[in-house]
């Protein structure tokens, strides 16, 4: 279980003569075992930072953060990041590229073959181990991010907008694939979107966050029943929920446009 | 494909056949006795490479000091370029030094070098290192940087350790950079060797050079010059593919 | 041309010498530099006093080379015929390197023709020309402006014909679609575009028009700064050496940052 509490970070004020700028301030956060949460909010609500600090790849400054009881105070084998960009080492294919975290945690060489090939067939890349990633569309390097970060088979999957660089096709196919896939592994995950449609469609509940300074706007529960498919896409559930949730962005981004 | 070759070669080969004609030219209208012609450049360095065992001996006097003073450069250079990539008040600290040696004339200091280390190789390793160091460490210090912060983030998520970061994700990240510093610095190398051997240290091909100069035998003089560049070019292109195989990776984006 | 001459180009410009951008910065970050600057002096003059050594003249020795030969006029006189072939070295590298860089950027078969040559007369080591302008041109001051305009001219005829070959075509494409004609695709597009990348050359054959100078000036043309160190050095002076490496290290410094100046105002808008 993930548990945020009275979460606090700033940014800036040293070396840049600036003036701090608080990216969170006051967050509370509780995430179950085996649930699927996304975190909606207009840019500059420090979503991204939020998922960055539960990671434990940058630190806070007031709260608590911890992990079935353990404070966060760094990376650990519970959790695995997917990143927004991929993060794929450019000069790796993709079988290095995906037994890299278990290479990293000090698995043997065979077994990290092995499990990087399976990985690899899950989510449907056979045939392009051998391929650099400047040789795969978006789509199937984002593939290669997700394969990576369940190689490690953490608890807990942190994806910082993962499929934001997509195309609405590609991110389509990936968000139903994603949703089979945790149907059946049922893994702990904090999502990060900036897309009304796919946080309602993924997630078990919507966080909402508003900007300067982050916070909790709403914790929204998603009424929708697993397995989920795209029909859901019409339930008027759905549509509510959508709907709702674009009253409150568009409220909190008056001014931006 | 062979009409590619042929459309690029073919324009390269017009200008070549210019510059041969203009110099042919020139020749006939200048009355300088001091310029030798095209074909007997050519034939001169056929007989300075086929019949002169005295050219076999420079060459290697020569690339005896660039092999020993680019090996030094190179592991030298590639070292304070990586710590200077990655620990800031490092870079700091050399951020100076390595300003004032990517605008110092070398040259006039090559008699100073000769008091300090006499005559020998020593001073003709130590003008080449000088020479080509600091290419080496500009470029791995920019390689390493331009390693995406991203990757390292991603290693770190994972657990890596610093150590493990380096050996995964900055090493190789840089290597492009690194490779391309190491092909400046070769060029730069072999400036440092040639210019040492023209200004004071009279031995391998500069001594050459002089001699035949002093000699009047200027077909010699200009086909010594065309087997410097000529090993120049085939050094560096040599040192071009390596970098394109370790560079495979990389966003292609030359255009054309 | 190789994309790695663009980023071996914006590398070093970027590491280079960036004064004007730099003294902003200065008050911020500059203490570290000038304390390591000066820890290297401080340990320069320790060891020349130290070691006595004829090679090693303390640093205070060197700068007082340096003003005696600033009082003598010494220095003044030999760097008005240095900085007059310079002068006249690199303006002439200029201008054919951007029209050279320009044509090869806009006209691939220019591009063809050229470029093997190019590329071969940039990645040589320029010095060894020098015995052929030598053969040539003689004693005159036309050898060392000759130097002078190979060690200058090629990276800027590179770094020309890259940048107006990658200006981000859909710029081209906007201007025709509002019926730009050729010339003005050139002067309204594609020459401010390719700004950055051609002061990044110019000031990358700036700093290699101040060693062409010194360089020929030791080797051809005895004359000038070259010749000054050429005496001295065979005269052993190391303090006298020093002190004139230093004058033409400063003398680069200062052309450096004119470059800077303008490409500083030039190119306001590139990051």
């Amino acid at each position: 279980m993930i548990k945020v509490r009275a979460l606090s970070k700033a940014f800036g004020g040293y070396d840049h003569g600036s003036a701090e700028v608080l990216a969170l301030s006051d967050i509370d956060l509780e995430v179950r075992d085996n649930e699927f949460v996304t975190v909606i909010g207009p840019s500059g609500c420090g979503k991204t930072t939020l998922l960055r600090i539960i990671a434990g790849l940058i630190p806070y400054d007031q709260g608590e953060v911890s992990i079935d009881g353990r404070a966060v105070i760094g990376p650990g084998p519970e959790r695995a990041v997917v990143f927004q960009n991929f993060a794929l080492m450019p000069w790796a294919d993709v079988l290095s590229n995906v037994a890299f975290g278990l290479e990293i945690r000090g698995a043997s060489t065979d077994q990290c073959q092995a499990k990087a090939k399976e990985l690899i067939k899950l989510v449907g890349l056979q045939g392009f181990e051998r391929r650099l990633p400047k040789e795969l569309s978006g789509g199937m390097q984002q593939r290669v991010g997700l394969a990576r970060a369940l190689a490690v088979n953490p608890q807990i999957l942190l994806m910082d907008e993962p499929f934001g660089a997509l195309d609405e096709q590609t991110r389509r196919l990936l968000q139903e694939q994603l949703l089979r896939l945790w149907e059946r592994e049922r893994k702990t995950v904090v999502f990060i979107t900036h897309s009304m449609d796919e946080a309602v469609m993924l997630g078990d509940r919507v966080m909402l966050m508003t900007p300067r300074p982050g916070r909790v706007k709403e914790m929204i529960n998603v009424p929708l029943g697993r397995p989920r498919s795209r029909e859901v896409e019409k339930s008027s559930a759905f549509l509510e929920i959508k709907e709702y949730l674009w009253d409150n962005l568009r409220a909190m981004q008056a001014g931006d446009a | 494909m062979k009409t590619n070759l042929a459309r690029d070669w073919g324009p390269r080969c017009v200008v070549f056949a210019a510059i041969v004609g203009l110099w042919e030219f020139f020749l006939s209208h200048s009355g300088n006795f001091l310029l030798p012609r095209f074909s007997e450049i050519v034939s001169g360095a056929y007989r300075l490479v086929f019949f002169e065992p005295r050219f076999w001996q420079a060459l290697f006097i020569s690339n005896q000091a660039l092999l020993i003073g680019y090996a030094m450069s190179v592991a030298v250079g590639i070292p304070l370029g990586l710590i200077a990539g990655r620990l800031r008040w490092m870079d700091r600290i050399l951020n100076p030094y390595v300003g004032v040696l990517l605008a110092l004339p070398v040259a006039p200091l090559i008699p100073i070098v000769i008091i300090a280390l006499g005559l020998g190789l020593a001073a003709r390793v130590f003008i080449v290192v000088l020479f080509a160091v600091v290419f080496i460490t500009v470029n791995t210090r920019a390689g390493v940087r331009g390693v995406e912060a991203s990757l390292i983030e991603m290693a770190y998520s994972f657990g890596a350790s610093e150590a493990q970061i380096w050996r995964r994700i900055v090493i190789p990240g840089a290597m492009p950079a690194i490779f391309a510093g190491m092909r400046i610095g070769l060029g730069r190398a072999i400036t440092g060797m040639v210019m040492v051997e023209l200004l004071l240290v009279a031995t391998g091909l500069g001594r050459l050079l002089l001699e035949f100069s002093g000699r009047m035998q200027s077909d010699l003089v200009f086909a010594t010059i065309l087997v410097v560049i000529i090993e120049a070019l085939s050094l560096l292109a040599a040192m071009q593919t390596i970098e394109r195989r370790v560079a495979r990776w990389a966003p292609d984006i030359s255009v054309g | 041309m190789t994309p790695e001459t663009v980023t071996e180009a914006r590398s070093i410009a970027r590491r280079g010498i960036a004064w004007p951008r730099g003294l902003r910065r200065f008050a911020r970050n500059g203490a570290l530099e000038i304390l390591a600057l000066a820890g290297g002096a401080l340990v320069w003059e320790a060891l020349g006093w130290g070691l006595r050594l004829q090679w090693l003249p303390p640093f205070s020795k060197v700068m007082e080379a340096l003003l005696q030969f600033l009082h003598s006029g010494v220095i003044l006189a030999n760097l008005g015929s240095s900085l007059q072939a310079l002068l006249l070295g690199f303006s002439l590298s200029l201008v054919l390197g951007l029209i050279v860089g320009a044509l090869m950027g806009r006209y691939r078969y220019v591009e063809k023709a050229l470029d093997v040559y190019v590329h071969a007369l940039f990645v040589c080591p320029s010095i060894v020309f020098a015995p052929i302008f030598f053969a040539v041109f003689g004693l005159s001051d036309a050898s060392r402006i000759a130097i002078i305009v190979v060690y200058a001219m090629f990276v800027m005829v590179i770094n020309t014909s890259t940048a107006i070959r990658t200006v981000d075509p859909s710029l081209v494409e906007m201007a025709r679609s509002f019926g730009c004609r050729e010339r003005q695709i050139f002067f309204r597009i594609l020459l401010p575009a390719s700004l950055p990348l051609v002061f990044a050359g110019i000031r990358l054959g700036m700093g290699r028009a101040v060693k062409g100078m010194i360089n020929g000036e030791m080797l051809i043309a005895f004359v000038g700064l070259g010749a000054l160190a050429q005496r001295y050095g065979a005269q052993f002076d190391a303090a006298k050496v020093f002190a004139i490496a230093m004058a033409v290290l400063i003398i680069g410094l200062l052309c450096n940052a004119l470059v800077q100046i303008l490409d500083n105002r030039l190119t306001r808008w590139a990051d």
